[in-house]
């Protein structure tokens, strides 16, 4: 018993550093301050839609409120459940690489693989009630709230910012996979444990991004 | 002794190809040791050919709107070609030129060099950032092969979303995909910057173009991300009609162009900020003397970068802005002054004095400060309220920021381009035609836009060929002027091409520069340094001190 609980940890980690830097710390702190820097211009990426948000719900705040009452609140709340979630295992997968835990490290990988699929499926099946419900005004067809111009524009751009955003989530579980099956390999902690803490903080920060779409969206002025 | 000491005998000559490691350019000379390189001297290069080739087409698209106003009734194009040619230029020569010039080639070359690296931080980033330009540029001539696109640069809403019945997505799909490339490149040099310099190379040793570059770097990542999203909405626009631009729907075609302008506003420091700090590496070299007020520079450059995230609203006084938001965008523009002003006076003080050598680069680095004064003094004109609802949309603007655009980044271009060729590529180029060519672009330039102001303030708009026959002369001059810049532009490409063959071979430090750089050899090694340096030394570190200088 006691041998199996040590081999869940404990195992070396380290990282292989690259020709360019002198030792394995300026590489660890390029690659986070890297990192950081993009998330930085996703921040701002998706800044604009917001700030058009605040915009149209400062100049229409009817329409918005109308158009934002169709928006599926629960769904929305759920989706933002899983992701916290996804970031808890994803923390557990930094943790367990950092102490060594390679095989339960892929283990926490898959299940945030998979509740970010979980979140894709729930969004997926949220863009098809809409288009049931007639809410896509940018399709041609009915749209149910016909007799208001300024309700598109909410609607356009939640369609917008969700699409984006589940773009980066769907990136993101490919490249997460990706690295999972990289993880696999025998020696990869001891070359690689780096690539799990910066990719770490790109997933956090689509979560990060999702609750204050989900906020920006679905909450205000409910 | 013996006759067969060997170790008592003069040491044998040592062999200059033998002994050292072969140069970046000479490691190896297949086409896939180019396309696949992580080296960030050869992508410099990489990008150096690409943006020539922008460089050319957009000046092409120039030439063709110079030779349309030649004649008051625009007889030569149609109103549709010439809308489209005037565009072509813009774009091309913003976001396929201006923008990754003097970045992506020198900074790519350069900072590793000047804070003592081996490298970018991420090499294989930084050739990834080439890809992605090209992948946009290919949108950008594709765009051009099929018909082009109408909407001037700047891309303003509602026109380009629903009037435009032109190539507008593509045009759009490219600048989007380019400024990824932008945004990759800033990461990289923000990254390497922190976290890459040599022992002993603090961030108050560090050359000016390091800081400059680093502050366009933080615009490049603060700001690109606004414009690929206002540009994406564009094209949602054009191809689902969103009409969060749309007045017919309540959408609002200014919420386009203030996104646009958050970016586009400080893109002009993108432009700008390393023209400056190539200037600022050329002035002390050749007056052989220490930059005066180095701290002062450094914070300048800072302080532009930050300053201009709160000015764009200066380019929308007349499109509905309030009284106060006006007012309060023209203080801020005016602010802008300042840390502008304080970087030329440091360069005057830096002349002042010194032991000065007229060769090409300084001729150049001249040329830059005085067009600079004027190009930044009709922004000050532009800036007053009063006088803006007067020249608006006139060529007073188009003059004001070519004297910017061309008369400071170009021309620091170039210098530095002259300054560093024999670093780049190990040889020399011919210094009279050097000076011929300096002369001519000097010449040209004035003689293209000075008339431009006068044009301006007497009322002819930008961007119409058909003008009143009044303005004949004036635009007349400024199309001979063009052709005069056209031929200034055609002699360095000719003669820099030739040097790579013919010209003299470089030494290590031709101009007694002072700065990493200098100490490798021309052209560096792969790994740039033979062994790493330590930095135990003051930056500019030339023999003549400036009195007062503050440190």
């Amino acid at each position: 018993m006691r041998a199996e609980a040590a081999s869940i940890i404990g195992a070396p980690v380290g990282i292989e550093t690259h020709e360019q830097f002198s030792n394995p710390a300026q590489q660890k702190h390029a690659a986070e301050l890297g990192m950081w820097a993009w998330l930085l211009t996703e921040l701002l990426l998706f800044g604009g839609l917001f700030l058009i948000a605040l915009v149209l719900r400062y100049q229409y705040p009817d329409s918005v409120h109308a158009a934002a009452l169709h928006l599926k609140f629960w769904i929305g709340a759920a989706n933002t459940a899983i992701l916290i979630c996804s970031s808890l295992t994803m923390s557990g997968a930094i943790m367990l690489s950092r102490l060594g835990g390679q095989r339960w490290m892929v283990r926490c990988m898959l299940a945030t693989a998979a509740l970010g699929s979980l979140f894709l499926v729930l969004k997926g099946y949220e863009w098809f009630a809409d288009w049931q419900e007639h809410m896509t005004p940018f399709l041609p067809g009915p749209y149910a709230l016909e007799g208001d111009a300024q309700s598109r524009l909410f609607v356009n751009l939640y369609f917008v910012t969700t699409a984006l955003h589940g773009l980066h989530l769907t990136t993101g579980v490919a490249i997460l996979l990706g690295l999972t099956w990289m993880a696999k390999q025998p020696d990869f902690l001891v070359k690689h444990q780096n690539r799990i803490e910066i990719y770490g903080l790109y997933w956090h920060f689509i979560d990060l991004i999702w609750i204050m779409a989900f906020a920006v969206l679905y909450v205000v002025g409910r | 002794m013996s006759p067969l000491d060997t170790s008592l005998m003069d040491p044998p000559n040592p062999s200059a190809t033998l002994e050292r490691p072969k140069d970046y350019l000479h490691e190896s000379h297949t086409l896939r040791s180019w396309f696949f390189t992580t080296d960030h001297k050869r992508i410099a290069v990489m990008y150096l050919f690409a943006i020539t080739v922008f460089f050319v087409i957009g000046a092409i698209a120039a030439g063709l709107v110079r030779l349309s106003l030649v004649v008051p009734n625009g007889e030569i194009f149609t109103s549709d070609t010439y809308n489209k040619l005037f565009t072509i230029h813009g774009v091309v020569m913003v976001w396929f030129f201006l923008i990754p010039s003097i970045p992506a080639t020198f900074g790519n070359f350069l900072l590793p060099l000047m804070i003592g690296a081996k490298d970018l931080a991420f090499p294989r980033l930084n050739l990834l950032s080439w890809y992605i330009f090209c992948a946009g540029s290919l949108f950008a001539v594709f765009d051009i092969i099929i018909g082009g696109v109408d909407t001037g640069w700047t891309f303003y809403a509602p026109f380009s979303t629903t009037f435009s019945n032109t190539w507008v997505v593509p045009a759009l799909i490219g600048v989007i995909i380019a400024g990824f490339s932008s945004i990759l490149t800033g990461l990289n040099f923000v990254v390497t910057i922190h976290t890459m310099r040599a022992p002993g190379m603090t961030w108050f040793r560090m050359p000016i173009f390091v800081w400059t570059h680093y502050a366009v770097s933080l615009i490049f990542l603060l700001a690109t991300p606004v414009i690929t999203m206002a540009l994406i909405l564009l094209v949602l626009e054009r191809s689902f009609n969103i009409g969060i631009f749309d007045p017919t729907l309540g959408g609002d075609p200014v919420l386009f162009e203030h996104l646009f302008w958050f970016y586009s506003h400080p893109a002009v420091y993108i432009m700008v900020l390393p023209g400056m700090g190539v200037i600022s590496e050329i002035v002390p070299a050749f007056a052989q003397k220490k930059i005066f007020g180095y701290r002062f520079i450094a914070y300048a450059s800072i302080a532009l970068a930050s300053l201009t995230f709160f000015v764009w609203g200066h380019h929308m006084f007349v499109n509905g802005e309030s009284d106060t938001a006006a007012l309060v965008f023209s203080v801020l523009s005016f602010a802008v002054a300042v840390p502008s002003a304080v970087k030329v006076y440091n360069w005057t003080a830096t002349i002042y004095k010194g032991s000065i050598r007229l060769k090409t680069p300084m001729i150049y680095a001249m040329g830059y400060i005085g067009l600079f004064v004027i190009g930044g003094l009709t922004g000050l004109f532009l800036a007053t309220l009063s006088i803006n609802e007067h020249v608006h949309g006139t060529y007073f603007v188009v003059a004001h920021f070519h004297y910017i655009m061309v008369g400071g980044t170009v021309l620091a271009f170039l210098g530095g381009l002259h300054f560093w060729w024999p670093k780049f590529t190990g040889r020399m180029y011919p210094e009279g035609w050097g000076l011929v060519s300096a002369v001519f672009i000097f010449i040209g330039f004035n003689a293209t836009f000075f008339p431009q102001f006068l044009l301006g303030y007497l009322g002819m708009p930008r961007r119409y060929h058909d003008y009143p026959p009044e303005f004949q002369i004036l635009n007349v001059m400024s199309s001979v002027g063009a052709l005069v810049l056209a031929a200034g532009y055609i002699f360095p490409m000719v003669y820099l091409v030739w040097s790579l063959w013919f010209g003299k071979r470089a030494p290590a430090n031709p101009w007694d520069a002072k700065g990493l750089e200098w100490t490798t050899s021309s052209p560096p090694p792969t790994h740039n340094f033979i062994t790493p340096p330590v930095v135990d030394f003051e930056p500019y570190d030339y023999p003549m001190e400036t009195p007062g200088d503050a440190r």
